[in-house]
């Protein structure tokens, strides 16, 4: 267990860091102080759809075993098709695109760059005059974690390096992340990429808080993207695992739009996106059930 | 469905056409034939991280078949779950796995595998369904004969299964294992993760080691030995019978004490003292004096309620016997198991040779008095689900009470299992220095067995052997920790990092490097007679067909598979007993210049297939293709 201690020590470590050096740089140090003080009533704001979020995370962690039992059993098994359909995509981005300076890179992103992508949001978005982004933010990670723990028991898959379709080059470089991944998720919950859905849920948000956190737009997009590839340069993911990861990070900001509705209109932090604000209202319900 | 609805669509497409042209008869004769699809088959394999080369094999096999024109699709499954479908409930087109048994085995062993007389029974009996009356005289045969005329009849027996392929072997692999030896010594014996290997290791004392300079850090601590396995089954069932959770039965073996085991010169008496031939028909086995892991004495009584309860889990509570899945050529050599007395215990063999009648010593001896409370059929909440299943074959035996030198002390489901030395078992009492021991055999009691089929060379002493010194006083660790890990190569990096002391399960080409690269971690191979290969359902068309099974047995490339997918580590062989040279004859041998198959040569070269001659041989055999290149089934 040392080894997935040191893991998770120096993962905390870096994340840390970087959120320091990014709050300074994009929220500033004052407002970074302010914020400090106020967490309390923060929270406590926004204390149903953090409890959402705590409610799926402990399913997750406990009932994942006897998920993982019962997609084995009544799960739809779709490795073969998912491969029959995509072919060899991910094993050729490895034939052509490998190098040790990406593999170094993308390791990095799939590990540290997506901790920080994740984490550091809710330190912005607590840092707004306004709670309504750090709810909706909130409540897009339950719902991608609620949604995604439904179908990874629905669909029972394996992922491209252990149909030796693609070499998994995240354990050959760095075999102690495998201790952390193991314990944190199921080889065979790999459709949809959360890692995808996750961090585009991020990206999303950072685009749509462009105008107070201008820069935190481009850093967030970066990272996100870097994340998708890298699930796949990894051969963690099938390409069709990454786009069912960017289509539930999509529907879950817009439901997240939909629950939690903006509380006095005047000050909106964001111009809630056209095309998401036009979609109709059926579906909200649905997932709504399994976000809170 | 899709065919349904072809014809369907057909029909609504000419319904106009048929009424007004009258060619009412013409039209039916038409779309009332059924239409042939793209044949599809399913290969069922296990993930990378549980087998870094099974998947491989199933690649290669996959991707010829579609070169092929066969709409062949991977599937993977967990361990157990594989063995659930190919072995219990037979749901399977192809599947690429292991045999059971890895140090080299006793060529009845082909007995279960493919006799007919299995076909319907779950389990490592028959799992591909063949019946064949020619193979099922051979395998009775090799049973009776004598060594000379059992050679002979074993000859023919591979090549007809050679010729007739209810599975393609493929290769028998390198058991690649990474070890330490600053705490344990002797792996570079034999096996050193079977149960034999294990329980030969010999602990050294902190103090005796060199170069240990923080050698008082663990002095107080009992002498633990680590293993490391991706195969997370031993943390959460611990029953003997239950083959869809069992490799190598290697922790079973050491938790349940069999009569005999087998060792690498021969049978050796285990919970045996020793056996001796009664009359030509008849062994009598002497038992040693044991108790079960809670106290409880074991008897005779308990060996002759075994191989009543192997044969009929549900110990006549059934319509049909319920047999075990796993065993079952063994319980099949006794025509009937006699307790004399308290520690003597009567088998009676019929004419089976020498061979095959000590072979049938080699199952685990149960416990009667927690066993017979299993035979019930299994239910759920009252209701009765199965016929065919008893509460013996589905208990995950958490609490396993058995007569081996470990015992089970404590499990974490998917992470690890603890298993405690068993300080009354009859090895410890061993003196390892005892002389007379390295003798073959030291009384001077003869055990011949009466009758004038003896004197033909088979080793008949083995009745009176005595444990050799090597397991004298032994097992010397105190506690077996088995860990699992999430792949091979963060197996080999515990070892590495001094977390562990050897890895148990399959090491893949990328890993084995790695070994080497570890400052302290060691490489040790042994050839595995677990021989890979590729097991068809013969129940189902058209595997049921041996042509079609010969053109599929002629796409595997077994050299280009152990050069790349093994990258050296594995012998390409055509022969199941391949791991036993002197029982294949010479036409079934690998052999390298020719390179490939004897009886069924790939069809191409260096792993590239010949598509047009396979699509030829296919032709030949009577299958068809549409214009697509689709090879069509019209039976599936």
């Amino acid at each position: 267990m040392s080894v997935l201690l040191s893991v998770i020590l120096r993962l905390i470590f870096w994340v840390g860091v970087m959120c320091f050096i990014a709050g300074i740089a994009l929220i500033g140090p004052r407002r970074l102080y302010e914020v400090a003080h106020e967490v309390v009533p923060i929270l406590r704001d926004a204390k149903v759809p953090i409890a959402g979020l705590l409610v799926v995370l402990v399913a997750s962690a406990v009932g994942r075993g006897a998920l993982q039992t019962l997609s084995e059993l009544v799960g739809f098994e779709l490795t073969g098709a998912i491969f029959a359909l995509e072919g060899n995509f991910v094993g050729w981005i490895q034939a052509n695109f490998v190098t040790t300076e990406a593999t170094i890179y993308f390791s990095w992103i799939y590990i540290y760059g997506y901790v920080f992508l994740l984490v550091f949001p809710f330190i912005a978005y607590a840092a707004l005059p306004k709670t309504t982004m750090f709810k909706r933010l909130i409540v897009a990670y339950a719902l991608n974690y609620a949604i995604g723990l439904v179908i990874y028991t629905l669909v029972f898959a394996h992922g491209p390096r252990n149909l030796d379709v693609a070499t998994s080059l995240l354990y050959s470089f760095n075999p102690d992340f495998q201790a952390l991944t193991s314990e944190v998720n199921e080889n065979t919950n790999v459709f949809p990429s959360l890692h995808t859905s996750l961090a585009v849920t991020a990206g999303v948000f950072g685009i749509l808080t462009r105008r107070e956190y201008p820069i935190w737009v481009w850093l967030s997009v970066w990272l996100a993207v870097s994340v998708m590839i890298s699930t796949m340069y990894l051969g963690i993911h099938w390409l069709i695992d990454v786009i069912a990861g960017i289509g539930l990070a999509l529907a879950c900001v817009y439901l997240s739009y939909r629950l939690i509705e903006d509380e006095d209109g005047a000050r909106e932090p964001d111009d809630r996106p056209d095309e998401l604000a036009a979609e109709p209202t059926d579906g909200a319900a649905v997932a709504g059930d399994g976000g809170d | 469905m899709t065919r349904t609805r072809s014809r369907r669509s057909v029909l609504a497409g000419t319904g106009l056409a048929v009424a007004s042209a009258g060619c009412v008869g013409r039209v039916r004769n038409i779309v009332g034939r059924e239409r042939s699809d793209q044949l599809t088959l399913e290969v069922l394999t296990l993930p990378a991280d549980s087998d870094p080369n099974a998947v491989r094999i199933a690649q290669h096999l996959r991707g010829h078949m579609s070169e092929a024109g066969i709409d062949a699709r991977i599937n993977t499954v967990d361990q157990a779950e594989l063995l659930r479908r190919s072995l219990l409930n037979h749901d399977y087109d192809i599947y690429v796995g292991q045999f059971p048994q890895a140090v080299p085995f006793e060529a009845d062993s082909l007995y279960s595998f493919v006799h007919s007389r299995f076909a319907a029974e779950s389990g490592w009996q028959n799992p591909f369904g063949f019946t064949e009356l020619a193979v099922d005289d051979l395998l009775g045969e090799q049973r009776s004969a004598d060594t000379e005329r059992r050679m002979e009849h074993l000859a023919e027996l591979q090549e007809a299964l050679c010729e007739l392929q209810p599975l393609s072997v493929v290769a028998f692999p390198d058991a690649v294992t990474a070890y330490r030896d600053e705490r344990f010594d002797g792996w570079e014996f034999g096996h050193p993760t079977s149960a034999q290997g294990l329980l030969r290791l010999s602990f050294i004392p902190p103090e005796e080691r060199d170069g240990e300079d923080d050698g008082d850090e663990d002095a107080d601590e009992p002498a633990t030995l680590r293993l490391t396995t991706t195969d997370d089954r031993i943390t959460e069932n611990w029953n003997p019978i239950a083959a869809e959770y069992r490799r190598h039965g290697t922790f079973m073996s050491m938790l349940y004490d069999p009569l005999v085991r087998r060792h690498d010169d021969g049978p050796l008496p285990w919970l045996a003292a020793g056996w001796e031939w009664a009359d030509a028909e008849t062994i009598r086995v002497d038992l040693r004096d044991a108790d079960w892991h809670d106290g409880e004495p074991l008897t005779a009584d308990d060996v002759a309620f075994t191989y009543e309860f192997l044969r009929d889990t549900s110990s006549g509570e059934a319509e049909t016997p319920v047999p075990t899945p796993i065993f079952r050529g063994r319980t099949t050599i006794p025509e009937t198991v006699t307790a004399i007395d308290r520690s003597t215990v009567e088998f009676e063999v019929g004419s089976v040779n020498t061979a095959v009648a000590e072979r049938a010593l080699e199952v685990p001896v149960l416990p009667e008095h927690i066993w017979r409370d299993r035979t019930e059929l299994v239910n759920i909440a009252g209701i009765a689900l199965d016929e065919e299943t008893t509460e013996a074959l589905v208990s995950p035996n958490d609490e396993p009470v058995g007569s081996g030198p470990i015992t089970l002390v404590d499990a974490t489901a998917e992470t690890e299992a603890v298993f405690e030395r068993n300080s009354d078992h009859f090895l410890l009492d061993l003196d390892p220095l005892d002389p007379a021991a390295e003798g073959d055999s030291e009384d001077d009691t003869t055990d011949e067995r009466p009758g004038e089929e003896n004197g033909t060379g088979q080793d008949d002493t083995g009745g009176t052997r005595r444990i050799p010194n090597a397991f004298r006083g032994k097992p010397s660790f105190e506690r077996l920790v088995v860990e699992v890990v999430p792949s091979d190569i963060a197996a080999v990096q515990q070892v590495g990092d001094g977390l562990a002391d050897a890895t148990l399960s399959n090491i893949g080409p990328e890993a084995v490097p790695r070994i080497g690269r570890e400052a302290d971690a060691r490489l040790v191979n042994v050839r595995s007679a677990a021989f890979y290969h590729v097991g068809y359902n013969v129940r189902r068309a058209p595997l049921s067909n041996p042509r079609f099974r010969a053109v599929l047995a002629s796409m595997i490339d077994k050299a280009a598979i152990v050069d790349d997918a093994f990258q050296g580590y594995a012998a390409p062989a055509t022969s199941m007993l391949a791991a036993s040279p002197g029982l294949v004859p010479e036409d079934l041998r690998w052999d390298d210049d020719r390179g490939t198959d004897a009886v069924h040569p790939f069809r191409g070269r260096d792993g590239e297939l010949d598509v047009d001659a396979v699509r030829e041989a296919f032709r030949e055999a009577g299958y068809r293709y549409n214009a697509e290149g689709e090879l069509l089934s019209r039976d599936q």
